[in-house]
């Protein structure tokens, strides 16, 4: 470990006049090892576990109150939903829509930026125009685009390696996810599957940007999986987007990648049956991009409850016997457990209100309540169209064993409408109307991530679209989409720390240490905030 | 001229006849009918039955102030008017805009929202009633309730009557940045740590404050954690009801008055 922690703990180490950072190739094997420096952010999640945690304490529940402004640098206009990296000295952030500026993490002044080009008519039906951040691995910064390229640019200049087109947009296709590096290669998703995509996971190769693999989350006729679609062309249309980043483990050398809702979003007439790959997880070989198991949450979806959110690798005790568990917040308002290398459920609990199921059988598949189906006339369901959670990233403490997520909970009147594939067109049949205003409700709760069940929470006003963050401070940073950014004990959720940012928070908190100073920082509005201790 | 909205919107509608130049050539009664069934999913909570407005202004006008023609409607739908707090539409298929384009478009000949009432003596009840003590209307009145410049536009009839004599059940939606979607006005009493009361209406509201005006005009701003206890009265309105205090004439006349309001675009 390069931070002695016990020093960080208890003196902030004095700003030196001058100051140098030797910029160290990002290894893949520093990939793996990120929690062993708690003083960078090195992947998209923080760790391939994605628990979004800082290991970092200097900023704890005794001392959070006294917080200030460190910088602050303004962006492009548009929404920010982006997670910095942080990496020897270097911030890469994500500006809309797809720009990557690198930030001097002492200053806040930029070292470089690059913008691609995105022409006028991009289609983007599946989302605001976004990037939620870049991968880096050995001295390369990875970045989708919403004109549906992937581009790896040098990360001291950001002089460009190479540009490839992964699918292209005018069939809807584009992406706003971060990549996520491993080992010689960068792994993507896509965004679209309201214009009537077939969703992919891909591998680029990423020194030379060659496609090493490409996997379908839908299957072609005769493939696995082929017999839970009907026999005409649905498949061709059949959606399962791959847009937020996946998990992985090492160990078991398993990718782990969630997908989005089957096509048309709400109208399931042509295309009875389970829909697989669609509303699931899948568990892969990330060397040749085989399916080794999967779980779908959501069969036959008709809601648009996508299944990607972010899925966190943890390990505990169940029944007494260690286990490698993996858990998710489904937009569907239930919070799964599975055991990772098998991909086993073991239990699943809401999170949030839900009235479309009776209840979920033994292998975790839910028996749907009748008279929930999107209608003409609009039928009224628990949770919204946009679900009890979604792409922003809850986090997982291992010093308290609890998953934190912000949840929104809210009802729609789901619609049904006709579906029409034109390329290029939406392809939905239907959508949702939002019940709104004071009966809708945003909240932060806590679960025992071994069961679900609820520990502590806290109430926002609105549901919110901010990520959270817990630490080793024992606190969980996170914000509101009325402008709060704020920290919260980890254990009890008491609120210890607040400030109004002026702009809605869809940002996602990450922690860093300079020359031995903890900082949290974070989108707010077009700004990005840095905080730290006097 | 703000009295002659009603003689003005007949010279309209008998000009242009019954919108049948925005009316879509090819619209046919099946998509006028597909059009309504999608408009009674979407767009009546807001805009009301039969587009006779609500929250939402009435659209069974020949002309539509953000819509002069079927490609402006559509262009409507499907971007919304945030700033007014239509939401953007991105869902419908080009068949589906096209019919609720119809449909929309044969309101002013199938619906229309009958004003019975006299402006000009709606105007005098207004004065009478002392409604400018609240409500800034032609640039004058007071501050404490919501202007009413341009609530003859924004508006449906229907929903101006409830507002007047149930006004709790009509309280709009807030556009302010951070408490869009909300309720605005909402009655709402706080009991400061000192055993200060101030009773008042929401202005707005996060997770850690709270904004409050009294009826006196002061602003008063609380941290949550710093209040002994928060108290809202959701679907109450500090504004009395004049369902006693008016006649139905009177009613009628005023409803008449509010609707001419901003309505000379």
């Amino acid at each position: 470990m390069r931070i002695d922690r016990t020093a960080l703990v208890a003196t902030a180490v004095a700003l030196a006049a001058v100051v140098a950072t030797p910029q160290a190739q990002v290894t893949y094997t520093r990939l793996v090892r990120a929690a062993a420096e708690p003083q960078n952010w090195l992947t998209y999640g923080g760790n391939y576990k994605s628990q979004r945690y800082s290991p970092l304490a200097e900023i704890n529940r005794q001392n959070v109150a006294r917080l200030k402004l460190a910088w602050a640098y303004q962006t492009r206009a548009g929404l920010n939903e982006t997670s910095p990296i942080v990496a020897d000295g270097v911030m890469y952030l994500t500006e809309p829509p797809s720009t990557v500026t690198a930030l001097d993490v002492r200053t806040g002044r930029p070292l470089w930026t690059y913008t691609p080009a995105i022409p006028a008519d991009v289609i983007t039906f599946s989302s605001p125009q976004v990037n939620r951040g870049v991968a880096i691995l050995d001295d390369t910064v990875f970045l989708g685009t919403i004109a549906g390229h992937l581009i790896a640019l040098d990360a001291r200049s950001g002089g460009l390696r190479w540009d490839v087109l992964v699918e292209d947009n005018k069939g809807g296709y584009y992406l706003t996810l971060a990549p996520l590096a491993l080992d010689g290669q960068v792994i993507v998703g896509v965004s679209g599957a309201e214009a009537g995509i077939r969703g992919f996971i891909d591998a680029y190769d990423a020194k030379t940007g060659a496609r090493r693999w490409r996997t379908y989350t839908v299957p072609a006729p005769g493939e696995a999986g082929s017999d839970t679609w009907p026999k005409n062309d649905a498949w061709k249309t059949g959606g399962g987007s791959t847009w937020l980043t996946g998990s992985y483990d090492p160990d078991l050398n398993l990718l782990y990648w969630t997908t989005g809702n089957p096509g048309p979003d709400w109208n399931p007439d042509n295309r009875p049956g389970d829909n697989l790959y669609t509303c699931a997880l899948l568990a892969m070989d990330p060397s040749s991009g085989a399916i080794k198991w999967h779980f779908q949450f959501t069969p036959g979806d008709m809601h648009d409850w996508d299944a990607n959110q972010m899925v966190i690798l943890f390990e505990a005790p169940i029944n007494g016997r260690e286990r490698k568990l993996l858990a998710q917040a489904n937009r569907n308002a239930f919070y799964y457990l599975l055991d990772r290398a098998t991909g086993e459920f073991i239990t699943a609990t809401p999170f949030s209100k839900q009235t479309w199921a009776e209840r979920l059988d033994a292998k975790g598949r839910p028996i749907r309540k009748p008279g929930t189906a999107p209608s003409v006339d609009g039928t009224l369901v628990y949770p919204h169209i946009q679900g009890a959670a979604n792409w922003f990233s809850p986090s997982y403490s291992p010093r308290t064993g609890l998953f934190y997520q912000s949840v929104r909970e809210m009802s729609a009147y789901f619609f049904k409408g006709e579906a029409k594939f034109t390329r290029g067109a939406p392809f939905v049949g239907g959508g949702g109307r939002a019940v709104t205003g004071d009966e809708a409700l945003g909240v932060v709760r806590a679960l025992d991530a071994t069961t679900g069940k609820l520990k502590w929470e806290f109430p926002l006003l609105s549901p919110g679209w901010a990520s959270l963050m817990a630490t080793a401070g024992d606190l969980v940073f996170g914000g509101t989409e009325e402008g709060n950014l704020f920290a919260l004990d980890a254990e009890t959720g008491k609120p210890l720390w607040d400030i109004q940012a002026g702009g809605a928070v869809r940002g996602i908190p990450v922690s860093y240490a300079v020359d031995g100073k903890q900082y949290v920082a974070i989108t707010a509005g077009t700004t990005l905030f840095t905080f730290a201790l006097p | 001229m703000r009295h002659e909205w009603i003689r003005t919107s007949l010279v309209v509608l008998l000009v242009t006849g019954p919108a049948a130049a925005q009316g879509g050539q090819d619209a046919s009664a099946t998509d006028i009918e597909q059009g309504k069934a999608i408009f009674g999913g979407a767009c009546v909570v807001c805009h009301g039955i039969d587009g006779g407005g609500a929250m939402a202004p009435p659209l069974n006008r020949p002309t539509l102030q953000s819509a002069p023609d079927d490609a402006a409607l559509q262009m409507v739908i499907k971007e919304g008017i945030p700033a007014r707090g239509m939401p953007r539409v991105r869902r419908f298929t080009d068949n589906e805009l096209r019919q609720l384009a119809a449909y929309i478009r044969s309101l002013p000949r199938t619906s229309r929202t009958p004003i019975t009432g006299n402006a000009t003596a709606g105007a005098a009840v207004y004065d009478r009633m002392g409604c400018a003590a609240c409500h800034i209307a032609q640039g004058q009145g007071g501050s404490f309730g919501p202007q009413l410049t341009n609530i003859g536009f924004a508006r449906g009839p229907e929903y101006l009557r409830q507002a007047i004599v149930e006004p709790g059940a009509a309280l709009p939606r807030s556009a302010v940045m951070g408490l869009r979607g909300y309720d605005e006005y909402v009655p709402i009493q706080v009991v400061a740590r000192d055993g200060r009361t101030v009773r008042g209406v929401r202005v707005n509201e996060d997770a850690f404050t709270l904004q409050v005006r009294e009826q006196s005009g002061a602003l008063h701003s609380f941290r949550k954690a710093d209040v002994r206890s928060i108290h809202k009265e959701p679907g109450a309105s500090l504004m009395p009801s004049y369902r006693t205090r008016l006649s139905s004439t009177e009613l009628d006349d005023l409803v008449a008055y509010l609707a001419s309001l901003g309505d000379a675009q």
